[in-house]
């Protein structure tokens, strides 16, 4: 299976070691990412409150070049996922807004057609690669360890846009999938806190600490994320919420496909552990040799 | 109720309602649902998007573009989930956003990602160090990026003159 | 032989009764087909009626006994119609009577079968909160008063047969074909609920301390689960706190149900006085949109409601129940829109008022009949001004809430209107001569 691989802004930037991961683990299963050349940023919620139509020609020119292609396009961030769906629905749906942005795109030479999808990396594992064979892949299982999964609110609403209540459930299943438990938490599906980031730190915190009670409240004992947006958030707000609220919650976060490349027998390098704030340590016992 | 400023726009519920996004603005029946879904309404008092929707209904144009509350929202989708209605609230935060925009009005932070997408394409890009770093990785530079057809997409759209000063939020 | 045209009943709620008793007391020959072993429907199911507070089973048993009495009218219980045939004035109806191994004419309702049965099933009547036996009756006024063997759960021990004075118990019977022969049919099959699980967020299949208002009903019930106490299933402590909470799946335009079901604001009333008469130290809570209270009598019920019992009324459509794991109780989050601040209440028992849906299995008999349905699965009127009981089949005709949401005064009232109808249509056969009575 082909896709082209749209990484977005924020990965490569902050958290290569996501990058990384990724390109570890999807060849394993026969995914290959090919480079999108020339993307630009997917045009996420800041964007999209400046101006409208910017939002609409920034997206609709990132598919254009996964049209080019004549692949489906494929996300890890839940924010690029949420734009490009969206604009890929909503032009694949009215002709007449599609006329609009292809006059815009014509000044850089370039014709949305609606051609593709776009997927998220989550179901792509779940839908192309499946439960089963992720579960074959698994050679260091992590048993008995307690995840508290956050799926973000990107990757799983407006529920008309995207699946309904079916993702929530997609990423518990595949974390399963690596001999951990998922746990309920009342606060599963709500905001981690991320997008108030820069406009108002304080709230973000706030927002992410009713998760990160939620989560200790049920005996979690890591977090599981695929958006780099409520990874940082989650992981960066625990060292802010101990200086200012002096609670500890010590909640290791790490996204899932690091999660599955240490179940698959591989191992984190030292730079990549650095990136995590909250230490991992918990999570790597029995994993620091590969194998 | 809602705080009123003095004068009242009627027409502004019809102007929200014909901007893009903004159409849910005429279905609310002001039930609540939203307020008592919103993780921000639950922190702080002044965000609380049923207010903000019967603000826009009873014509409070100023307040609501020319101070900081569509500012609060995490766009997190709770709200449109739940509403009965169509109310679409999560929506009409960006169609009062853009509005705000155009007004000179917007949060600084996203201000700094519209600057930073007209200068590189992007609103954050590789440090120094991350680039260096990345190299030694065997990874690209970056991802490469075609800033200038987004500069020409954006000076289309105006969106480089809608930044082009720093404005702040009133209030 | 010629003769008048008898007239088929479909579904032996009030709607079904009152119809088949206003044909009888005519002099036309009704056919009441119910589905379940006992006519009588949802207001079997209710304590009380909304807005006299009339016990409603003291109500309802005198017009179930007066219908099935009636030398008129013919009982056919735990049966359904399978097969329509022919048009206005000439309708060849084939009914499948499902066996219910017990001899109607033998049973005498002792209840001896039931005291011995090994089987306990959740019972249906009282929304899955109780148990019943594999051999039951559904309620203790039940008409016919009969037992009934609920094969699937039968473990055929025989030990019913065994203990059956009357000798009652066959377990050997075979389902029944009936042919009848009618000049008009009424549909009458009223309502289900809508599953107040899709709406995720309030916690219902998850939290046992949310139950639905039909649920309650049959706690507040003296032939109830509970013997008409009201105590949580969790703990069996008198809850202190309730809240009720409007408009679950309806009014929505988020893929559920955007009518109104015109009851629920009042009969949440009705359920709220009849806490504060059980336990006048409990505090009550109605959240609400708007409250719909129509017609004579309702608005006043409501300020009864608020002056007289305390009950308290808040505008404003919660977002989300959790649950305290450890005591059961239930936190609410909600805005109250006139002062219009966000809060949190902590309840003992939590009573959602989901939308009140045309039942699943319209569709199939809208097939055997060739009616037409709306987008909601009610039927559909032949013109919803001028004809709102009248299908787009001749001589078909349609009464209560398979009609359209509706209270039991409503119903009544359509029940009467479309026997009156049917017997139009009886009077219209017969003058033209009547009809072959064929075989029954």
């Amino acid at each position: 299976m082909k896709y082209a691989m749209f990484w977005g802004c924020l990965i490569p930037a902050r958290e290569p070691n996501y990058e990384v991961s990724v390109r570890k683990v999807m060849p394993a299963f026969g995914i290959e990412l090919v480079e999108m050349e020339g993307t630009s940023c997917c045009a996420p919620f800041g964007i999209q409150s400046l101006d409208y139509t910017s939002w609409l020609a920034l997206a609709a020119r990132n598919l254009c070049i996964g049209e080019e292609m004549g692949l489906d396009i494929v996300t890890l961030c839940n924010d690029c996922y949420e734009s490009l769906l969206m604009v890929n629905k909503m032009l694949k749906a009215d002709p007449e807004l599609k006329n609009q942005v292809n006059e815009i795109l014509a000044e850089v030479g370039k014709e949305y057609k609606g051609k593709v999808d776009v997927k998220n990396m989550v179901d792509v594992l779940y839908d192309d690669v499946g439960i089963e064979k992720i579960k074959d892949a698994v050679k260091n299982p992590f048993t008995g360890l307690k995840v508290a999964t956050q799926p973000g609110c990107h990757l799983t609403k407006p529920r008309r846009i995207h699946f309904g209540e079916r993702e929530f459930d997609v990423l518990d299943e595949l974390v399963r999938a690596t001999g951990a438990e998922t746990i309920d938490y009342d606060r599963r599906q709500s905001c981690c806190g991320g997008p108030l980031r820069g406009i108002n730190d304080e709230l973000a915190r706030d927002v992410a600490r009713m998760k990160l009670i939620s989560m200790k409240n049920v005996g979690a004992e890591c977090i599981v994320t695929v958006c780099p947006f409520c990874f940082l958030e989650l992981d960066m707000s625990q060292l802010e919420i101990k200086r200012h609220f002096k609670e500890e919650y010590n909640l290791p976060v790490l996204h899932f496909a690091e999660l599955l490349r240490m179940a698959m027998g591989m191992k984190l390098d030292d730079w990549e552990i650095k990136l995590h704030r909250v230490p991992l340590n918990p999570l790597l016992e029995g994993r620091l040799q590969e194998g | 109720m809602a705080n009123l400023s003095e004068e009242l726009e009627p027409s502004f519920m019809h102007e929200v309602a014909n901007t893009p996004r903004g159409k849910g603005v005429l279905t609310c029946i002001q039930c609540g649902r939203c307020s008592s879904s919103c993780p921000i309404a639950r922190l702080v008092d002044e965000h609380n998007p049923r207010r903000l929707m019967e603000m826009i209904i009873l014509g409070s144009r100023d307040e609501v573009l020319h101070t900081k509350l569509p500012w609060y929202c995490l766009s997190c989708f709770t709200c449109l989930d739940r509403c009965p209605q169509g109310g679409d609230v999560a929506e009409v935060m960006f169609a009062i956003r853009n509005l705000a925009v155009k007004e000179g009005n917007v949060a600084d932070g996203f201000a700094a990602q519209g600057r930073s997408l007209v200068e590189t394409g992007r609103i954050v890009n590789p440090t120094m160090m991350m680039i260096k770093k990345r190299e030694k990785l065997g990874l690209s530079k970056g991802p490469s990026t075609a800033t200038e057809e987004v500069q020409k997409i954006l000076k289309k759209t105006a969106l480089d003159k809608l930044i082009a000063s720093k404005r702040t939020v009133k209030k | 032989m010629l003769e008048k045209p008898a007239v088929l009943i479909i579904g032996g709620g009030i709607s079904g009764i009152q119809a088949s008793f206003d044909l009888a007391s005519r002099g036309i020959k009704a056919y009441l087909v119910e589905k379940s072993p006992s006519i009588g429907g949802r207001m079997a199911q209710l304590d009380k009626t909304f807005p006299t507070m009339d016990c409603s089973m003291c109500i309802l048993a005198p017009k179930m006994i007066d219908c099935s009495h009636h030398p008129n009218v013919e009982l056919l219980t735990y049966s359904e119609v399978k097969e329509v045939k022919g048009s206005a004035g000439n309708f060849t109806v084939k009914v499948i009577k499902k066996p219910r191994y017990v001899d109607l004419t033998k049973c005498t309702g002792c209840g001896m079968c039931v005291d011995n049965c090994p089987v306990e099933v959740p019972n249906e009547f009282d929304e899955g909160l109780g148990m019943r036996k594999a051999i039951y009756m559904p309620f203790p006024q039940a008409v016919p008063r009969a037992m009934t063997v609920d094969k699937e759960n039968c473990i055929e021990c025989g030990l019913c047969e065994k203990v059956c004075e009357a000798e009652a118990v066959d377990l050997d019977q075979e389902p029944e074909e009936i042919k009848l022969k009618v000049g008009a049919i009424i549909v009458a099959t009223g309502f289900e609920m809508f599953d107040a699980r899709r709406i995720s967020e309030y916690g219902y299949g998850r939290y046992q301390n949310v139950l639905t208002s039909l649920e309650f009903e049959r706690l507040l019930s003296a032939s109830g689960p509970t013997g008409g106490h009201i105590v949580r299933l969790t703990d069996g402590g008198v809850p202190r706190r309730i809240a009720f909470i409007q408009c679950v799946g309806s009014r929505s335009q988020r893929g559920e149900l955007p009518y109104c079901s015109s009851v629920c604001c009042t009969y949440a009333t009705k359920e709220a006085i009849l806490i504060k008469e059980h336990n006048p130290e409990s505090e009550v809570y109605i959240f609400y949109i708007d409250l719909k209270v129509f017609g004579k009598g309702f608005q006043e019920f409501v300020n009864r409601a608020k002056t007289e019992y305390g009950v308290e009324y808040i505008k404003g459509h919660p977002g989300k129940i959790e649950e305290n794991p450890k005591t059961g109780d239930l936190i609410i989050r909600y805005e109250n829109t006139i002062d219009g601040k966000v809060r949190e209440i902590t309840v003992d028992l939590v009573v959602l008022c989901p939308a009140l849906i045309p039942r699943r299995d319209n569709e199939r008999l809208a097939e055997t009949l060739k009616v037409e349905l709306d987008e909601y699965a009610f039927f559909k009127a032949k013109d919803p001004l001028f004809a709102p009981i009248n299908t787009n089949i001749s001589g078909v005709f349609m009464c209560g809430y398979c009609q359209g949401p509706k209270d039991i005064p409503e119903s009544v009232a359509q029940a009467s209107g479309a026997a009156a109808k049917a017997a139009e249509e009886i009077a219209l056969t017969s003058s033209k001569g009547g009809v072959d009575s064929g075989s029954k």
